[in-house]
Formats: structure tokens, C-alpha cells, sequence
């Protein structure tokens, strides 16, 4: 039975019509709180199966921590000329950890959703963010850490360099939802990518000045070539330096500055771009 | 005619690309430049219907038909390769299989599956008992999902795909998989939702459930439309199609 053409179908609209960018926005608002219920979830499930439970939550960081304390301050003493280099360290292994778990959640975040991804209709960009989400939480329980150290270990103690956190959390969440928007699309056409992730950051982490000052990398590159502006300009880097001035009041490069915040949004919007993009492929087998 | 539009489906299309061996593919790609290594199967080939408010449409076809394709492509989980697909309203698919998310349990599944369909949290909090009442499954719903029969997933789904009361509603065999006592109680809530001018399109090869609740019915063969029309003379020239074919 052909449709008869007479019929009228002003009531109509085309179930695959791309939203625009504004209606998508507007669809993952409407759901909001599926994307906070997500991340409830899984930290709620992460450790269930441990006898500590969500303690590990707190636990992990601080355990990575002396791991790497252990190593690079007292086995190597790379914390000769930086003050405070536990603390300091503390910093810069966190705020990795939160690029870097957001980053391979991200990856993992359509893979592991299948079996809601092939039941309900929904802006899928939802479950990218919901990682984000998620790690955030985690963060905070981490920034909870910091400021202990800071104010117990140190005698730098409470600044109004403070206020300027939720400035730098914002740069570093656009900077990690683009990462997670990427992640997800590759690993959902290539399940290889999630092998190779955790390579990439390991060897990031070297460039990120995590573990020893940025500078010395530099210097060992040559302060002036093209390998050494490259290392200068990584915004995991510049955004770790970020969070070391506000707590500890370290010197900063505020001319690099504009650089780090429109790269963070460029990524940002470039890899939502990209994400949608292969949006009506993420689920099917 | 006098009932409004609520489905258009007009030539729809659907093709499957698949990669038989990802590495084999990856390996002609790079080196020997054969092709993409990806093989297209056509699961439907021109399918065109009009579906109105009220009515019930029965889809029946052998096993590999595109019956499910056509559903889920109407409720936009798949995208079709061409040709329009038209609704009135958000379809709702309920298919048999569906796990959402296996690890958590029953409760959380009704809490994720109801706020992605875009239940606010404080509709949720109010209705999600009664939408775990209508479940039957009691005490099971504090255990993980993986831990379910597939009628007590079937339950659940139900459960949750009719919590918001669709306009059109899709259903892919999963009352199948309930016992009687469900499947009266899931039948009432499917009449519910057409007396209140909704669609309602089944998917089904127990032949019997659809002449019971689908007055129309349209058969899909290979991908295409092979009839549409009254359950008793669409059912009837199926059955002699499948027992040519037996034979």
C-alpha cells in the first residue's frame, strides 16, 4: 500500500533529522540528571567488590602518591630547589590522574553502554559527559586532600588564590571533555584505542612536569628549539602549573595563558564536533 | 480515514556493513588495496506504510525478515541507508534481549532507563514504585540485572518503555518471554495506550497474538513488504507461504 500522497504530515517530523547544535544542547539538558545518576552509579559500583569499599576512593590517590614520592623525591631527590615537593607532587599527580582517568572513561564510556545505547534514544554525547561527571566527584575528594596538605604540611596556608579555583577546574574540565568526546568515538570504531591510552598518558606524564620541574625537560631539550616550544605550550602542563600557583603560589607564565584557555575550548568544541559526527553509528555491532 | 498520521515509513532502505575479520580488513586496506574488506548485507529493501492513531499493526515475516530492522529503525536506534521515516510523537522500542546496564541492579536500572528517556528526578521519585509494582519481581530487583530470566528482564523493560506513556509504541517479542499472568497484564497496558490514540506496532511469530490484538497486519519477506492488510487474510496467506516453503 503505496502512502497516499493526499495525507496530511504537518503533524510529522523525520525520526534521524539532525538536531542542531542548540536542540542537541537542549536534549542533554532535559537529562541532566540521567547524567549525574550515571556517575552515582558507577562510583557506587567501582570498589563494590573490595572490602574497603569506597574508601579506595581516598586511598588510591594517596597511595600513588607515596609511590611516586617514594621514587622521585627521595630515591632520585628531584626535589632538590622546589619547596614543599610533596605537596607539589601531590598536585601534579591528581590533576594528571583527573585528564587522564577522565580521558580513558571517556574511551570506554559508548563501549561499556551498549546494551542502554541499544535500548533507549538519547544524545549520546550524555555518556562522555557522564565520565566526566564522575571523575570530577572522585577530584573532589583529591582537591579535599590538597588543601589538607597545604594547610597542614606547609606554610602557605588558605590565600585568596582560592577564589580562582573554579576558573582553573573550568579550563581543565573543557580540556578533559574534549579528550573524553574523542576517546569515546575512536575506541567505539577501533577497540585498540583503550590498549594504547594508558601509553600515551604514561609518556604525557614525563612531559607534563608532574614529577619534576618542567623547566629541567626544557633545558634538557634546548631551551630554544622547536621541541622545547612544543613542550612549553602542553596544556595538561600548563593547566598542573595552574592549580600549584593557586595552592602554593608558584611562579607562573600568565603570557602563555590565553593560549592554554583557547586551546582548552578549541578541543573542547572540535571534539563535541567530532563526536556527533558519527553519532548515529555508536551501538550497532 | 478520519485518524491522524502517526507513522510514515516511505521507501526505507537499511543496509548492514559488515567486517567480516577487522584485522583481515585492516590488512587488504593498508597492503594489498583490495577494497575495504566490508561486505553489505541489505536487511530491507523498500519498505513504505502508514501507521494512524489507534490502530494496532501486527508485523509477521520469517526469521530474518527485517521485522526487528523496521522497528528499530523506526524508534531511530539504527539509521536507515535511505528513505524517510516520519512520526508524530518519540517512538518507544521494547525488544527482547535488552539488558541496559547488567552489573546494576533492578532498581537502578528503572532509575537510569526512566531519567534517559527523560523523566525528571522528581517524577521518578514518585511513579518508580508503582512502576516496580508493575514488575511483579519484588526482592529481585535489589539484585543485578545479569542475575535475570529473560522474562524477568522482558518485565522490566516493559515496565520502564510504558512509564511514559508512548504515543507509539514498538514491540519486539519481548511479551513473548513473560508468563501468562504478565503478558494479560502487559496486554492491558498496551490496549490502554491505543484506546488513548496511540500506535502500537508487534513484532511477533506466535501468529495467534497477533491476529488477537493487531486488526491489520503487514508481512515483510527479504526485506521488503510482501502484504498489508486484515490480520485474517494477511496471517492466512503467510501461513500458506510458510508451508510452501516447508515443503
Amino acid at each position: 500500500m503505496e502512502p497516499a500522497e493526499h495525507d496530511d504530515t504537518s503533524g510529522l517530523r523525520s525520526i534521524n533529522q539532525t538536531l542542531t547544535t542548540r536542540q542537541y544542547l537542549i536534549a542533554m539538558l532535559d537529562r541532566w540528571e540521567f547524567a549525574l545518576e550515571v556517575p552515582r552509579e558507577q562510583l557506587r559500583s567501582e570498589h563494590q567488590n573490595t572490602l574497603l569499599g569506597n574508601v579506595w576512593h581516598l586511598f588510591n590517590p594517596i597511595l600513588t602518591v607515596a609511590v611516586y614520592y617514594l621514587i622521585f623525591g627521595v630515591v632520585f631527590e628531584v626535589n632538590r630547589g622546589v619547596d614543599n615537593f610533596l605537596v607539589w607532587l601531590t598536585i601534579g599527580i591528581f590533576a594528571f590522574r583527573l585528564t587522564s582517568n577522565t580521558v580513558l572513561g571517556g574511551a570506554n564510556s559508548i563501549t561499556s553502554n551498549s546494551g542502554l545505547i541499544r535500548a533507549i534514544r538519547f544524545p549520546r554525547a550524555l555518556l562522555p559527559v557522564s565520565t566526566v561527571m564522575s571523575r570530577l566527584l572522585t577530584f573532589a575528594i583529591e582537591l579535599g586532600v590538597i588543601a589538607f596538605m597545604v594547610v597542614f604540611f606547609t606554610n602557605v596556608g588558605i590565600t585568596s588564590r582560592w577564589f580562582l579555583l573554579p576558573a582553573v577546574l573550568a579550563v581543565h574540565t573543557a580540556l578533559n571533555l574534549g579528550g573524553a568526546f574523542i576517546a569515546a568515538r575512536l575506541n567505539d570504531a577501533f577497540k585498540d584505542v583503550q590498549q594504547i591510552i594508558p601509553f600515551v598518558f604514561r609518556l604525557l606524564m614525563y612531559f607534563s612536569g608532574v614529577m619534576f620541574p618542567i623547566e629541567r625537560l626544557i633545558n634538557a631539550l634546548g631551551s630554544s628549539s622547536m621541541a622545547a616550544t612544543v613542550a612549553s605550550l602542553n596544556p595538561v602542563m600548563r593547566i598542573i602549573e595552574l592549580y600549584r600557583w593557586v595552592f602554593l603560589g608558584t611562579t607562573y607564565d600568565w603570557g602563555g595563558l590565553w593560549v592554554t584557555v583557547v586551546m582548552a575550548a578549541a578541543i573542547c568544541w572540535f571534539a563535541f564536533r567530532f563526536f556527533r559526527a558519527a553519532e548515529w553509528r555508536y551501538g550497532r555491532a | 480515514m478520519s485518524s491522524r498520521l502517526s507513522i510514515r515509513v516511505d521507501d526505507l532502505h537499511l543496509d548492514y556493513e559488515i567486517f567480516e575479520d577487522r584485522r583481515a580488513a585492516l590488512r587488504q586496506r593498508l597492503v594489498e588495496r583490495k577494497g575495504t574488506g566490508r561486505r553489505v548485507v541489505p536487511a530491507l529493501k523498500g519498505v513504505s506504510f502508514d501507521a494512524r492513531d489507534g490502530e494496532a499493526v501486527g508485523i509477521v515475516g520469517s526469521n530474518g525478515s527485517g521485522k526487528s530492522t523496521l522497528l528499530s529503525a523506526i524508534a531511530g536506534l539504527i539509521y536507515p541507508t535511505s528513505g524517510e521515516i516520519l512520526v508524530s510523537d518519540e517512538p518507544k522500542l521494547l525488544g527482547v534481549g535488552v539488558t541496559l546496564i547488567p552489573t546494576a541492579t533492578g532498581w537502578r536500572n528503572i532509575r537510569l532507563g526512566c531519567l534517559a528517556l527523560g523523566m525528571s528526578l522528581e517524577e521518578l521519585e514518585e511513579r518508580i514504585h508503582d512502576i516496580a509494582a508493575f514488575t511483579e519481581l519484588g526482592e529481585a530487583l535489589d539484585r543485578p540485572l545479569r542475575t535475570y530470566s529473560s522474562g524477568m528482564r522482558g518485565r522490566l523493560h516493559f515496565a520502564i518503555a510504558t512509564s511514559v506513556r508512548p504515543k507509539i509504541l514498538l514491540i519486539d517479542e519481548a511479551l513473548a518471554v513473560g508468563d501468562f499472568k504478565f503478558r494479560k497484564k502487559s496486554r492491558q497496558r498496551i490496549e490502554e495506550i491505543v484506546g488513548d490514540a496511540g500506535t502500537f506496532l508487534l513484532v511477533s511469530h506466535s501468529l495467534d497474538e497477533v491476529a488477537e490484538q493487531c486488526p491489520r497486519v503487514l508481512w515483510i519477506e527479504e526485506g521488503r513488504l510482501r502484504d498489508d492488510g486484515p490480520a485474517e487474510t494477511v496471517i492466512a496467506e503467510y501461513e500458506a507461504y510458510a508451508d510452501s516453503v516447508k515443503a
